[in-house]
């Protein structure tokens, strides 16, 4: 099946299958067996973006060919079960001196745990909260915790690292789009070529098929009275947390948005006396700088 | 091709010119046959092809290898550097030998084929290593004799010194000297020890105490970073570790890769494949096959039973052991799989010094930041950098978030 032509500007991210019609246009595979991952590491295409292997992760053959194999394609490895999966990361170890290695995670029992030993193999992680259950939320604080304050971390956490950056000071985006979940940049397909949104229901596509959904969505959030209305981190959240079941309570999200916050704060601050000290050790009269 | 660098510890002899006490190997006469070397190197050569690899550390070990001859060694460089060659690949050398055997005769082979340097060891005080006849003081001289020649030959030499109870009684400071003052290096190593192979009584002394250990390792970390540190002498692995704790590209040892498993195999002079040297001359129960019996090496690197205990050991220990929540992870792994094998009889625990390398990492980890504190200090004269300090208290120069 081939993917509509109708104009999406965005990457496209499309199950194996049918990814063979794709030609131009850059986009991203899903590979979720080992015939399908080698397809496609022996052949990349050249708008082949990277490969976004899913379910893979105890396959040491298939991680074998990918230490190996002389193309450079990169790979998003995405867990399902963190608890029961973070130990097979060692897997990877020869994987990420022939390419680019991404460990992508849900917020799950065992997060924790995938943080940790992705950020001592120096993986970079991105972690997909959704919508966090209780449990799933303290192991995002403890990730959080660690990351925020583990000096031997030297890898991106996303989304972590992406809202630290922006609340230093830096270039904010949506975590919509730090976690490339925003339909405008990132157009998931499904087996049919029906573009939707990660986390949707069957009963979603029709409203997912919108590249402006995330606007959309925040505005009907706010008109409904949700508490994304009066939230301090809006910008930057854009209703996230409240896909694909509106009335979720972002009580714990704001705690985890508050510690980002106050880390920031004291980045931003911490810039700003050395700024300070740097001009006055620059223009103190007679100063022996040397 | 993959940047990896894929290495051997190939042992061209089991057989040694000397008796040390502590030594596991066993000391067979069995050499490697030059007529055997085209076929040695074709299996390498074709596993450097299957895994994309261009590059391949020899490492020449024993027994002792300079009992092969520098004639033998000139040979084994020419016969594998130019089918290397002829495959788009290379091989590089490195010779670690006790020196004993050394005279001028080699001088010609090590400039050539391992860039003028090699590898040697002693220990302080030398209370094990010895001399068929003579013992250990006639070691030490003859050694210390031998290491003088080389030097003064410009052949660089790095020294493994494996520390034992005579060491911790002497004390860092001491044993610092013996190796900087003494003999004058300034490139030298410490090793921690192990009993490997069949336990003989000597190895009582070679089960140091952890806090013992540590606290020795800790003061010689320290008596380094005051006195040779900035002054041009390397002591690993501290240099390592303080490279890696300053944001520089470290070469940790062996003992604390992600998987050693993934990075080197020894082979003996029988062709015996096993993990390390120490493996290959110890356990047969872990030999992985024979390179001149088995016609794939790749093959049999991945399909070898004994193996997958070593590529298994890592994953295993983040499960079952509380490595996973040890800050310095990402620096050990769980350390050396023959040093808890030898201890424990099993490969499936973390490393028995786990406390001393977590006390030496603590050690790096305080000196690394004293270096980059001084490395961000304002480059101001220190009255003007004192009026910084009191203008805007203590600056905090730790990250208070990683990385950004």
């Amino acid at each position: 099946m081939r993917v509509s032509e109708e104009a999406y500007p965005s990457l496209r991210i499309m199950p194996s299958a049918l990814a063979e019609t794709q030609e131009e246009l850059p986009f991203v595979v899903i590979v979720r067996n080992r015939a399908e991952f080698f397809r496609w590491l022996r052949k990349p295409p050249r708008a082949l973006r990277w490969l976004q292997v899913e379910g893979m992760l105890a396959d040491s053959e298939a991680w074998a060919e990918a230490a190996h194999n002389a193309s450079h394609v990169p790979l998003d490895v995405m867990l399902f079960d963190p608890a029961s999966e973070f130990s097979d990361l060692y897997r990877l170890v020869d994987v990420c001196a022939a390419r680019e290695v991404r460990v992508t995670v849900p917020a799950a029992p065992g997060l924790a745990k995938v943080v940790r030993l992705a950020a001592a193999l120096r993986l970079p992680i991105r972690v997909l909260p959704g919508q966090p259950a209780a449990e799933a939320l303290e192991e995002l604080h403890d990730a959080l915790e660690f990351y925020l304050h583990e000096p031997m971390v030297e890898t991106p956490v996303e989304f972590f690292h992406s809202l630290l950056a922006a609340m230093s000071g830096g270039d904010a985006n949506s975590l919509w789009m730090i976690l490339e979940e925003d339909a405008e940049a990132f157009q998931l397909f499904d087996a049919d070529g029906q573009p939707r949104l990660p986390r949707a229901a069957d009963s979603d596509k029709v409203m997912t098929a919108s590249a402006a959904f995330v606007e959309t969505h925040l505005n009907r959030l706010i008109a409904e009275g949700a508490e994304c209305a009066t939230c301090p981190w809006q910008q930057q959240c854009r209703g996230y947390f409240k896909w694909p079941d509106p009335l979720y309570s972002c009580e714990g999200i704001k705690q985890l948005f508050s510690s980002i916050q106050v880390a920031g704060n004291e980045i931003r601050k911490e810039l700003a006396d050395i700024a300070t000290a740097d001009a006055e050790s620059i223009s103190s009269p007679g100063g022996d700088a040397i | 091709m993959s940047e990896r660098v894929f290495s051997v510890i190939l042992l061209p002899t089991s057989d040694c010119n000397v008796a040390c006490d502590y030594c596991f190997e066993h000391k067979e006469p069995h050499r490697l046959s030059p007529a055997l070397l085209p076929l040695l190197t074709k299996r390498l050569l074709d596993h450097l092809e299957n895994e994309d690899i261009e590059e391949c550390e020899i490492y020449w070990q024993g027994g002792e290898a300079m009992v092969m001859g520098p004639a033998w060694f000139e040979n084994a460089g020419e016969v594998m550097n130019r089918a290397a060659a002829q495959r788009g690949r290379q091989f590089v050398h490195y010779l670690q030998t006790n020196l004993i055997g050394y005279s001028q005769a080699w001088n010609g082979v090590i400039h050539k084929m391992f860039d003028g340097s090699l590898g040697t060891s002693m220990d302080y005080p030398n209370l094990y290593r010895k001399l068929f006849k003579g013992g250990a003081a006639a070691y030490t001289e003859l050694w210390t004799r031998k290491l003088r020649e080389a030097k003064a030959a410009g052949i660089g030499v790095g020294v493994i010194a494996v520390l034992h109870q005579g060491s911790l009684e002497a004390g860092p400071e001491r044993f610092y000297r013996y190796f900087t003052g003494d003999l004058g290096l300034t490139d030298f190593q410490v090793n921690t020890p192990f009993p490997g192979g069949p336990a003989k009584e000597v190895e009582g002394g070679f089960q140091l105490d952890s806090s013992e250990l540590a606290d020795f390792m800790v003061g010689l970390f320290d008596i380094w970073m005051a006195e040779g540190y900035s002054s041009g002498v390397s002591v690993g692995p501290f240099d390592a570790l303080i490279d890696h704790f300053t944001g520089k590209q470290a070469r940790l040892p062996c003992i604390w890769k992600e998987n050693c498993s993934n990075q080197f195999i020894s082979v003996d002079a029988k062709g015996t494949v096993a993990q390390c040297d120490c493996w290959v001359t110890s356990y047969p129960e872990y030999f992985f096959g024979n390179i001149f019996q088995d016609a794939d090496l790749t093959r049999m690197l991945k399909t070898s039973r004994a193996r997958r205990d070593f590529v298994e050991r890592p994953k295993r220990l983040v499960e079952d052991e509380d490595c996973l929540s040890c800050r310095y992870l990402s620096i050990c792994h769980g350390g050396c799989p023959v040093r808890t094998y030898s201890a424990l009889g099993t490969m499936m625990a973390k490393d028995p010094y786990c406390e001393v390398y977590k006390a030496v990492f603590a050690c790096a980890e305080t000196h690394a930041r004293e270096i980059l504190r001084a490395r961000a200090a304002p480059i101001v004269a220190p009255r003007q950098r004192h009026e910084v300090v009191l203008n805007h208290g203590p600056r905090q120069t730790e990250r208070t978030a990683s990385g950004s």
